[in-house]
């Protein structure tokens, strides 16, 4: 009896070996892409930039082909840090950690997991299997400075900063540039909320900007949601960045810095399926087209053809190198 | 710097922004004021926040009316105030724990709904500001105090209100009495379940409205996650800077609220200050004062502790 039962356990698993190796058709090739976001996927700034993007690239290639996964509200880079595991654990081929304070979680789980690509950015320091992104914010950003300080009538213009750190650290640091190139009478008042986030803060201090005499506003992060509604409020003109953002304010938004997140997205695939993981720096400048200026059709009367033609030059120079706008040490 | 200080234009617009940031800290911390008199501490104020700033913009952005969103807000504080309120004295809850429960309640509802019913950032219009007639026609305090927004209002006349309500009232004496001694109110037949209601209510009602002003409060109105940014955290704060009295609520947020607008302007203006330490000003300022005055009041001394009418 004992025996007989055996045979039919060993028969059992030997016909179970066959049904597990039935021919099987080949497995999809299926790319499973993680995003990390420090705020919303619905910030109209840094964050909404880069989902849009990744959600661009599942809609070309199929959702057959991408599939995405989504955490957000990570502003600390701990929280995220465990995210990124949990994401590795998973099995998901890249990773991407959106913001320069993922670095440090970015090294420590890409190290354990060798096979799979992650990326971070604003920043430089790639591995081997880490990519990064450095939008050149400050190349619009000078463009921006150009033409406020052609359009300012006041002579004073402003910058509502969140913290001084990556993106906004270039940005505004192009736009003085190109505000002082342009017109040395020029005033530039540049401050910084201390918060990515804290709209109420930023609306505050772009008040006191308007007060102290700025008729032309600009500002990045999710913050500057804040400061758009006290430039739309208070009747000045605004230069966004991150996105196009003329939708908050179509009375007081000239034009919007937008990055193209999707070809970033695309370049690392294909990397990937070259059998490059990470170790490189993706660029996102108005060359490869990965950095757009969108300009508010609503407020296109202000740019007469002379400005139009100034600036045609000077994205043209920028473009080609003629112009290389610096960047803080 | 000191002669663009000088200029009163400047210091009306300092002073301004001061009262516009002092509202949402003055209409929390005077709600949590009444709930802490009557012996409840509630630290879900930020999420309840958030979420009175999602539904009054919500309804202000789809009847185009800032008052409906008014009306709505009001009636979901009463509904979360009651929950509030039934967590912590009927059921009798560890109030630190709750009131965490209700922040995240708060903050991860204002969150998911803006999701599903708007998805995205879109503008309304909210309150413009409503000039009295002759006082805002006063020199420098007009401009300051009168040609506000009613919400302004309704916070600045909030802190005589509130301590008349506690000071020269039955009904205040008696919330001061279930705070401080609830055994003795219970004796004398004041209902403590009901009157530490009400309180929670009131509470989480202007906390709620304190949401509001941070959406539709602005002439152009518009909601992000999380657009209490911690001042619902700061508003309890306050009601311990303010030794539990409206007038020294009214000095906290002023002092917090006048410091943050003048380091706003102190950058602008340009100073080789590094920034992060003109916005820690507020914070290291108030913290300074907090503890000279400290010692010289103490809470309700039933705070944070369930009414149990057998305890001994």
């Amino acid at each position: 009896m004992k025996k007989a039962l055996m045979m039919l356990l060993v028969a059992l698993l030997v016909v179970g070996l066959f049904v597990g190796c039935k021919p099987q058709e080949k497995p999809v090739e299926k790319v499973k892409i993680a995003l990390i976001l420090p705020s919303g996927r619905d910030d109209m700034a840094w964050s909404q930039g880069m989902y849009e993007g990744v959600m661009d690239v599942q809609k070309e290639l199929g959702i057959d082909k991408i599939e995405v996964s989504v955490t957000e509200n990570m502003p600390n880079p701990v929280d995220a840090g465990a995210a990124l595991r949990d994401y590795a654990n998973k099995g998901y081929n890249i990773i991407i950690a959106h913001g320069a304070q993922y670095q440090n979680p970015v090294f420590e789980v890409a190290k354990e997991f060798p096979l799979i690509s992650f990326a971070y950015g604003t920043a430089f320091e790639t591995g081997d299997n880490i990519f990064t992104y450095d939008p050149q914010a400050q190349d619009g950003a000078y463009l921006f400075g150009m033409l406020a300080a052609k359009l300012t009538k006041t002579k004073i213009v402003g910058i509502v900063g969140p913290v001084k750190a990556g993106d906004a650290i270039k940005y505004n640091y192009g736009f003085i540039q190109g505000v002082n190139a342009t017109d040395t009478s020029i005033k530039v008042l540049e401050s910084y909320t201390g918060s990515f986030g804290d709209t109420v803060k930023a609306k505050e201090m772009a008040i006191a900007h308007i007060e102290a005499g700025a008729d032309i506003l600009t500002g990045t992060a999710q913050q500057s949601v804040g400061a758009i509604q006290a430039v739309s409020e208070r009747h000045v003109y605004w230069f966004s960045s991150d996105m196009d953002q003329s939708s908050l304010a179509p009375d007081s938004i000239i034009a919007s810095q937008a990055y193209y997140w999707k070809d970033v997205v695309v370049y690392m695939i294909d990397s990937r399926n070259k059998g490059k993981l990470g170790g490189e720096t993706i660029v996102l400048d108005f060359g490869n087209g990965r950095i757009k200026l969108v300009f508010n059709p609503k407020l296109k009367n202000l740019i007469t053809p002379e400005i139009e033609k100034l600036f045609n030059d000077t994205f043209e120079k920028i473009k080609n190198g003629e112009i290389k706008v610096k960047l803080p040490e | 710097m000191i002669g663009e200080f000088s200029k009163s234009g400047v210091i009306i617009g300092l002073l301004s922004s001061g009262v516009r940031l002092s509202t949402p800290f003055l209409l929390a911390s005077i709600g949590e004021m009444f709930s802490q008199r009557s012996g409840v501490y509630n630290l879900g104020v930020e999420g309840i926040m958030n979420l009175g700033a999602f539904i009054s913009f919500f309804i202000a952005l789809k009847t185009s009316n800032p008052y409906f969103g008014i009306f709505v807000t009001i009636l979901i504080g009463l509904v979360m105030g009651l929950v509030t309120a039934f967590i912590n004295v009927t059921m009798k809850a560890e109030q630190g724990i709750s009131g965490i429960g209700i922040y995240f309640f708060g903050y991860g509802l204002s969150g998911l709904l803006f999701r599903l019913t708007l998805g995205s950032i879109v503008t309304t219009s909210g309150f413009e500001p409503l000039s009295i007639p002759i006082l805002s026609k006063l020199p420098f305090i007009g401009e300051v105090f009168f040609n506000q927004n009613w919400m302004v209002y309704l916070a600045l006349l909030l802190v005589p209100i509130s301590y008349i309500i506690l000071f020269r009232t039955t009904f205040g004496l008696k919330v001061r009495a279930v705070g401080e001694n609830p055994h003795a109110a219970d004796t004398l037949g004041v209902s403590v379940a009901k009157i530490r209601y009400i309180c929670i209510v009131i509470g989480v009602v202007l906390a709620a409205l304190a949401g509001s002003f941070l959406t539709i409060g602005q002439i152009e109105a518009t909601f992000v996650d999380n657009i209490a940014a911690g001042r619902g955290f700061i508003a309890i704060a306050l009601v311990y800077f303010g030794r539990w009295r409206p007038s020294g609520i009214l000095w906290g947020s002023f002092l917090f609220s006048f410091i943050d607008a003048l380091q706003l302007r102190i950058q602008v203006l340009g100073t080789k200050i590094p920034y992060e330490y003109a916005v820690m000003t507020p914070y290291v300022i108030t913290i300074l004062v907090l503890s000279f005055l400290a010692g010289r009041a103490k809470g309700p001394s039933a705070l944070g502790k369930p009414f149990e009418r057998e305890s001994t």
